[in-house]
């Protein structure tokens, strides 16, 4: 009897070997990892820019430094990211919360945070260097401005610093 | 002669390819990580001097330790007005536009001239050499309604200037001034 081969065995190919090739993938990857490695800085994101406001632009090298966050954004103004007064009531000089142009809860504030932590540093040795980090929207008034500087100044914090973004 | 199959058809190939998968492993987790603590705009600050308090230590010392009598001082002062710049110091008379106008009038559509602040801010610096005890002091001073925004691109100019690649720094130590309330 001559040979018949099987037409089952006959039609059933090799199931080829399934493997994605990834080298594609891992092509980008490599792209990705060394301009995200090129892009870190081991400083840490000392000061988180506020949702509310623009920063102004400069030019200036001198890196971010940790202090005491003070927020001057359109609509108030906050301390470490709890409102204090409402913008509009500074502006038109609300005689509730303004003296001689220092705004007096902002002063109150910054009072209660530096004589916590000057108790820091009398219990723990924790260094009060009166730093504080104003960022200002960048249409801020300058009349405005240095209301907050002078509260800053009477409330604790005389080492203020300007933050502002750096444009490459 | 009986057909003999060619042999290549029976030689395996043995599997050359790299096994990529360790690597994407730690690409999978380094990215996530990297993308996580890469801030994309870069902050900096603007350190601020306060104008030195007129105590006894500051009467007696001068900025660089001198005697106050013989220690000179530059007083620069730049003033931001919705005209331009006004600029005073010990070597500048108060210079003025014929007709009243600022030393640095505003461009013709508006604009601050800073470019023009910077090199007139050089010539100063230039013409004071080291005479004086506070060589890299300017406070700023400004109308009420200039903006934030305005008054850091004047710090920006007055704290140095680019010439032929190189930054010359003028007057870094910025002081802000007000009127008194």
């Amino acid at each position: 009897m001559a040979f018949i081969p099987s037409r089952i065995k006959k039609h059933k190919t090799a199931m080829p070997e399934a493997t994605l090739n990834l080298t594609s993938m891992l092509d980008t990857f490599t792209v990705l990892l060394i301009f995200l490695l090129q892009m870190y800085s081991t400083d840490g994101q000392l000061i988180s820019p506020s949702e509310y406001l623009t920063l102004p632009n400069s030019n200036v090298e001198q890196p971010p430094e940790v202090g005491l966050d003070v927020v001057v954004s359109k609509n108030m103004i906050l301390v470490n990211n709890e409102k204090v007064v409402i913008m509009d009531d500074v502006t038109a000089n609300n005689a509730a919360i303004m003296e001689h142009g220092i705004i007096k809860p902002l002063k109150e504030r910054l009072q209660y945070y530096s004589s916590q932590a000057k108790k820091m540093e009398t219990d723990y040795g924790v260094k009060f260097s009166g730093k504080v980090v104003i960022q200002g929207d960048k249409d801020l008034p300058y009349f405005e401005l240095v209301k907050v500087m002078r509260t800053c100044g009477l409330g604790g914090y005389p080492n203020m610093r300007l933050a502002v973004y750096r444009p490459e | 002669m009986a057909f003999r199959p060619s042999l290549r058809r029976h030689s395996k190939e043995p599997n050359t390819e790299l096994n990529l998968n360790p690597l994407l492993d730690v690409m999978t987790v380094l990215i996530p990580l990297l993308l996580a603590n890469s801030q994309f705009a870069k902050i900096g600050v603007i350190e601020l001097n306060l104008p030195p308090a007129a105590g006894a230590a500051n009467i007696a010392q001068g900025v660089s330790g001198l005697p106050k009598e013989t220690s000179r001082h530059l007083d620069l002062v730049v003033t931001i007005t919705d005209k331009g710049f006004y600029i005073a110091s010990a070597v500048t008379a108060p210079e003025e536009m014929p007709g009243g106008g600022p030393a640095i009038p505003v461009n013709t559509n508006g604009e601050y001239d800073l470019p023009g602040l910077s090199q007139k801010l050089f010539e100063i610096k230039q013409k004071a050499g080291t005479n004086f005890a506070d060589p890299e002091a300017v406070v700023i001073q400004a109308e009420p309604s200039i903006s934030y925004q305005i008054l850091v691109s004047t710090m920006d100019a007055a704290r140095g200037l680019r010439i032929d690649g190189k930054t010359v720094t003028l007057f870094p130590n910025v002081a802000l001034s007000a009127g008194i309330l």
